[in-house]
């Protein structure tokens, strides 16, 4: 009976324990919800945005993608925001990436001729990051694919790298966006 | 003439040539403790005096000269592990001695003592000495030479056993009797098991383990640390071990006694390694350390009532192969097209970085043995395990030092049991179990957890019967098993809020089985079972990205029960004494098999990563074990094992179940010295020199479409180049190994020595997940020291 009596105590003590645990929705810190390319014409004009938002990320709801359209033989000035909207405001996640500017890079990856990007910054090594860039386009083209990749802790150091070529670079993706661009 | 105090004076004399009385005698007889037949040729030998002897053809020995006092025997034989008793002389002694040795053990598989309750099971154990002479090794990888036993793995780190196919929620494993209690959900978690506290470790392929409270197909592994001798000096063992690859160094130190009624015995472990090495290259970031007590005591009450408490803490620390943290699947592409894997370093090094894991167990275990009478005894237990599991990624600003998973569990259980033997042959079994569990996510490591916060009510009940009779045994089980879980998940769609889920599960187990004797040499066992085990909650409640297989694992509400019908048919015996084997064969049918379905690509911000549901199907799985040895001469012996196994996942067109071994065989060969060989003036015991080898073939019941699709695809999704995962080839490792035994002084010690990968291979293992990254360890060489005291 004893024994018995030790089980019940000990198990009523323990279930207390749990009870009194509580079940939080742990903030997400770490996620990219919302990645924006804006496009700024370096001669005046109106600025071009382009967005990739993910907001349940591994759920099941598809991301929402807004395209734009880019004139010909046009320089635009390129900067890309990152941000976390998981927790109900908006975070920057670029303070913490230029923060970390040598462990990371952005990587414009283009289909066509027709699209030229260029990086305009650089970490403290001198090598580039990929947040300023400009984007100059050429002739008229439809549906060039432009996709965006963040690495984290890629090998910054190869040539490749440097000249914003992802092959071979390796590090952990954090945001692969895609967009589709028409030129007229 | 004669007064009393002449009477008085010849007393005193008499007394005192007694006290001093060198002339007693130790008789007795050696016998094997499998066949009841005398030993010939054991070595008998008494510490103090130095003295001893060999028995002759009947088993018989005697040692003369002996003075009166308290002595410590030790008892070998050729190929057996040595036994030491401890003798009290007062007048001339006769003992009756057995020794574990006959030709029915295959190598390092010793029949069961009294303790073991499975009779018609069928067990196999790893002992004590194998135990410590593979220190360093983790215990999946130790109960892998066992035919029928696999070790899933994450690098060489991270390995749970995986018998006749299942592994994880399907396999139960046992410390001191309490079923481990942690996250077994996971592939990449290990057991948190310090094989150097037991004694032994038996794997019982059966069909149900009816006795034990714990979810399984019907494999269990026990880890049984042993009683505490019954000697009332401070004894113990002090082990060393090396492995040259990843300069691994461990100790593990052991002291016990017995004295007055009260037994207590302390084991402790420590290890560090390394970065082990590929053939061409350092696996960066492998290294592991880990910190591991153990704590016995026994008391004796009374005839009636002995009480022991257990006390054992795990700690560790293991590092993941730096270039084994990816991103989606065009990261895992690049890792698997590369050569060498990413953030390799050229240099060895000690430290351990992100990714890793930090794990912590402890368990406490009160159990009290009531014996009612010479045939019934009680035995009740409780016990309360703590598990925490935090594992660390590469995170942005400063986050690498917050665990990525943080899971903290509480269980709580309690047991009583009964058993009853009766003089017709009969043996009743019976008990009550109750199991609690609270596993909690820590709030604060910044990401969603992948399983739910939850508690866990588990309750059941047991009945076995043994009977025997002439040649036979036969063996009646039936278990039930009710479980509530109180599931507290986060959604899955926006905005994120807490459901609050509750499951009501029961489990029914049943089993047959029957023993027969045919002979000395030959015996048959025939198993059969059902067996149900309720959906685990990674099966139910998983939600996100599983960040170890770079997958987005979705749990599924509906699962029901899985429900097996397992049947083993099992050969054992030997031919005059020279040859003996064990043919095993299996055949498990589930319904309802839960497994994880790939439903193609999912695309997230961070790209693509490949989605998986869990589903249920019906599924196959059969086998066949087979384990052989040959005394070719008295000191020349081979071995030979070979274990098949095929999975079938019914639905889909009968394809292959992932993650089951492949076939694979291993041989050896040894050679024990007859006579002990002499080198520098110390004799060196029971050498024994080996060469062995292991064969796996490639695992060809699945196809390549059932490993991780890379495929380049446009953004329309359509492919532009088909790429899957490769599936390893086969591979044949060669290995050597050496042992020996030295007296120094009033110390035995045990030098143990051996090459594993012998040519330094580079191969790739089919249940290694960094086979994607990286190859597998190239040659180790190892030492181990080991003296008893």
């Amino acid at each position: 009976m004893k024994f018995t009596n030790l089980i019940l105590s000990t198990i009523t003590i323990f279930g207390l324990y749990s009870c009194s645990s509580d079940d939080t929705i742990p903030n997400e810190e770490e996620v990219i919800t919302t990645v924006i390319y804006e496009l700024a014409p370096v001669e005046g004009g109106e600025n071009v945005t382009f967005t990739f938002e993910d907001l349940d990320l591994t759920g099941s709801n598809p991301p929402v993608i807004t395209n734009g359209v880019l004139q010909e033989n046009t320089t635009y000035t390129g900067a890309l925001m990152l941000q976390n909207k998981a927790n109900g405001e908006v975070e920057d996640v670029n303070l913490e990436i230029i923060e970390e500017d040598e462990d990371h890079q952005l990587f414009y990856i283009e289909t066509s001729e027709n699209l030229t990007i260029n990086y305009t910054d650089s970490d403290e090594n001198g090598n580039p990051l990929g947040i300023e860039t400009t984007l100059t386009t050429g002739d008229a083209e439809e549906n060039i694919d432009l996709t965006i990749v963040l690495r984290h802790l890629p090998n910054k150091l190869t040539s490749t790298a440097k000249e914003g070529d992802i092959t071979g670079v390796g590090g952990e993706t954090e945001a692969d966006v895609t967009f589709s661009i028409n030129v007229q | 003439m004669y007064n009393k105090y002449t009477y008085l004076f010849f007393f005193f004399i008499f007394l005192n040539t007694v006290a001093q009385n060198c002339k007693l005698q130790i008789t007795g007889t050696v016998k094997d403790a499998a066949t009841g037949l005398p030993l010939d040729a054991a070595n008998l030998y008494i510490e103090e005096n130095k003295k001893g002897t060999i028995t002759d053809s009947n088993g018989s020995f005697t040692i003369t000269n002996i003075c009166q006092g308290e002595y410590h025997l030790i008892l070998s034989h050729i190929s057996c592990t040595a036994k030491e008793v401890f003798i009290t002389v007062t007048n001339n002694k006769e003992l009756e001695l057995i020794l574990k040795h006959s030709v029915h053990e295959l190598e390092d598989v010793l029949i069961t003592g009294k303790s073991s309750i499975i009779t018609n099971e069928s067990t196999e154990t790893i002992n004590a000495q194998k135990i410590t002479d593979n220190g360093s090794q983790n215990l999946a990888t130790l109960i892998e030479s066992i035919p029928g036993v696999s070790s899933l793995k994450n690098g060489n780190t991270v390995a749970k056993p995986i018998v006749h196919g299942n592994f994880g929620n399907r396999l139960t494993i046992l410390n001191n009797g309490i079923a481990q209690s942690g996250q077994q959900w996971g592939n990449d978690h290990s057991p948190e098991i310090d094989p150097l506290v037991a004694n032994k470790i038996k794997v019982i392929k059966g069909v149900g383990a009816l006795e034990y409270l714990g979810s399984n197909l019907g494999s269990v592994v026990l880890v049984e640390p042993s009683s505490i001798d019954k000697e009332p000096h401070l004894h113990g063992k002090a082990s060393y071990f090396f492995d040259s690859n990843g300069l691994g160094n461990g100790v593990n130190f052991q002291l016990q006694q017995y004295a007055k009624k009260i037994g207590w015995k302390v084991n402790a472990t420590a290890k560090k390694s390394g970065d082990k090495r590929a053939r061409d290259h350092f696996l960066t970031n492998t290294g592991n350390q880990e910190l591991n007590l153990a704590i016995q005591l026994e008391k004796e009450f009374s005839d009636r009532w002995k009480t022991d408490l257990f006390i054992s803490s795990f700690n560790t620390e293991l590092g993941v192969l730096a270039g084994s943290q990816v991103g989606n699947i065009t990261d895992l592409r690049n890792a698997i097209r590369e050569e060498e894997p990413l953030n390799t370093n050229t240099n060895f090094s000690f430290n351990i970085d992100a990714p890793k894991q930090e794990v912590n167990h402890h368990l406490l275990k009160l159990h009290a043995k009531n014996r009612l009478s010479d045939s019934s005894f009680i035995d009740y237990t409780i016990a309360t395990q703590i598990n925490n599991r935090e594992e660390f990624d590469n995170r942005r600003n400063r986050r690498t030092e917050i665990p990525a998973l943080s899971l903290l569990q509480y269980s709580f259980f309690g047991e009583t049991k009964y058993q009853k033997s009766f003089e017709s042959g009969l043996t009743l079994k019976t008990g009550l179990q109750i199991n609690y569990i609270d596993n909690a996510n820590d709030p604060d490591t910044g990401v969603l957890p992948l399983i739910p916060n939850y508690s866990a009510l588990e309750w059941g009940g047991f009945i076995t019967s043994r009977k025997k009779w002439k040649n036979n045994t036969l063996e009646l089980g039936f278990r039930y098993d009710n479980i509530i879980q109180d599931v507290r998940r986060i959604s899955v769609d926006l905005p994120r809020r807490i459901i609050n889920e509750n499951n009501n599960f029961s489990n029914l187990n049943g089993s047959v089985s029957i023993k027969h004797r045919f002979n000395e040499h030959f015996t048959a066992i025939y198993n059969v079972g059902y067996i149900t085990r309720n959906p685990a909650i990674n099966e139910l409640y998983s939600n996100g990205l599983h960040q170890g297989v770079s997958t987005i694992e979705i749990g599924n509400l509906e699962l029901d029960t899985e429900k097996a019908v397992k049947t083993t048919l099992e050969f054992s015996g030997d031919v005059n004494e020279v040859f003996s084997f064990k043919a095993l064969a299996y055949y498990q049918n589930i319904s309802d098999y839960i497994y994880l379905q790939p439903k193609g690509l999912q695309t997230t911000i961070r790209g693509a990563f490949p989605r998986s549901e869990y589903e249920q199907t019906n599924a196959d799985i059969y086998g066949f074990d087979l384990s052989t040895k040959w005394n070719i001469t008295n000191s020349l012996f081979s071995t030979g094992k070979f274990s098949f196994i095929k999975g079938i996942n019914k639905s889909d067109g009968n394809i292959g179940i992932i993650n089951l071994p492949s076939n694979n065989f291993a041989f050896s060969l040894g050679y024990q010295f007859p006579k002990s060989i002499t080198i520098w003036g110390k004799d060196f015991e029971n050498l024994e020199l080996g060469i062995n080898s292991k064969h796996v073939l490639k695992q060809n019941n699945i196809s390549v479409e059932q490993e991780v699709d890379l495929s380049i695809r446009d953004t329309n999704g359509n492919v532009i180049e088909e790429l899957f995962a490769p599936i390893p080839s086969g591979y044949t490792l060669f290995g050597l190994n050496m042992a020996t035994n030295v007296q120094i002084g009033k110390n035995r010690l045990r030098i143990t020595s051996k090459i594993d990968n012998l040519f330094n291979v580079a191969y790739r293992s089919y249940l290694n997940r960094l086979r994607y990254f990286a190859d597998d360890t190239g040659i180790n060489a190892s030492l181990g020291l080991s003296l008893k005291f």
